[in-house]
């Protein structure tokens, strides 16, 4: 689908955690087509790959057989990525809450799990996330600097 | 997927036949390494070469084992590819984890 403001890509998997692997396989592809950098590829690989097993994990608890879809929206300036889920929304508050402290010396503190949102928060230039009817999405944007 | 343990200059050396460590495979190789850990295993190089990417849940097992093995021992990754590499970097792992550029490099202290 084109429009004159950039191109859509819609990628739909069912909500296993093996799926993932072609989402961000696909995106991969949409972002070879940008200026952005090797490392800038991988950490939009990253942003995709950890919002969906949040879909997974968080909305869906895990149980396969719902839809997640992933929208890529390629313009000149920018790409911007919409998941979507249809299950349990996020807890209000989450995203503006996500954090990863670290401190080296409290073991009780280093965090095994977590650090999905606020790895995404640090690396995409922005995101949010919104509730539709039964419809939660979560969209995130990079800017392409070409 | 494939895990592997070998021995080496007192070290247990943990390999995957995987390039990507994420959430799909996370679980069965947390429970890969605790069993070596459970069994003894206190001096553990990860051998990351094999892997080009590397999720949250991924760094999360990698996070519990060193819990696990609770100051007692080493822990070391070798070989990290670019993308891990970052992935450490940007979550300030990088100072948690002793990293080397290849297993020998961790094998030598």
């Amino acid at each position: 689908m084109t429009d004159d403001q950039g191109q859509t890509l819609r990628l739909e998997i069912d909500s296993d955690l093996a799926n993932t692997t072609l989402i961000a396989m696909a995106v991969r592809g949409l972002c070879a087509m940008t200026a952005l950098s090797p490392v800038e590829v991988n950490r939009v690989e990253l942003c995709v790959v950890e919002i969906v097993n949040n879909a997974i994990e968080h909305a869906y608890g895990h149980e396969k057989g719902h839809k997640v879809e992933v929208a890529a929206h390629l313009a000149q300036s920018a790409l911007t990525l919409t998941v979507s889920d249809w299950g349990k929304a996020m807890v209000k508050g989450k995203l503006e809450s996500a954090s990863m402290p670290v401190d080296l010396d409290d073991p009780a503190l280093w965090l095994d799990s977590g650090r999905g949102l606020p790895i995404v928060q640090n690396l995409m230039d922005s995101v949010s996330y919104h509730r539709d009817g039964d419809k939660n999405s979560f969209v995130m944007l990079k800017h392409i600097n070409s | 997927m494939a895990f592997e343990a070998k021995s080496e200059a007192g070290y247990t050396i943990v390999s995957m036949d995987e390039t990507r460590l994420d959430a799909s495979i996370s679980e069965p190789f947390r429970l890969y390494l605790f069993d070596q850990i459970d069994s003894g295993c206190d001096q553990v190089i990860i051998d990351l070469a094999s892997v080009r990417f590397m999720d949250s849940s991924g760094l999360g097992v990698l996070v519990s084992a060193l819990k696990k093995m609770a100051g007692q021992g080493a822990l070391k990754l070798a070989a990290p590819q670019p993308a891990v590499e970052d992935l450490f970097n940007l979550t300030s792992m990088d100072k948690l984890f002793t990293i080397t550029p290849t297993v020998a490099k961790a094998i030598e202290g």
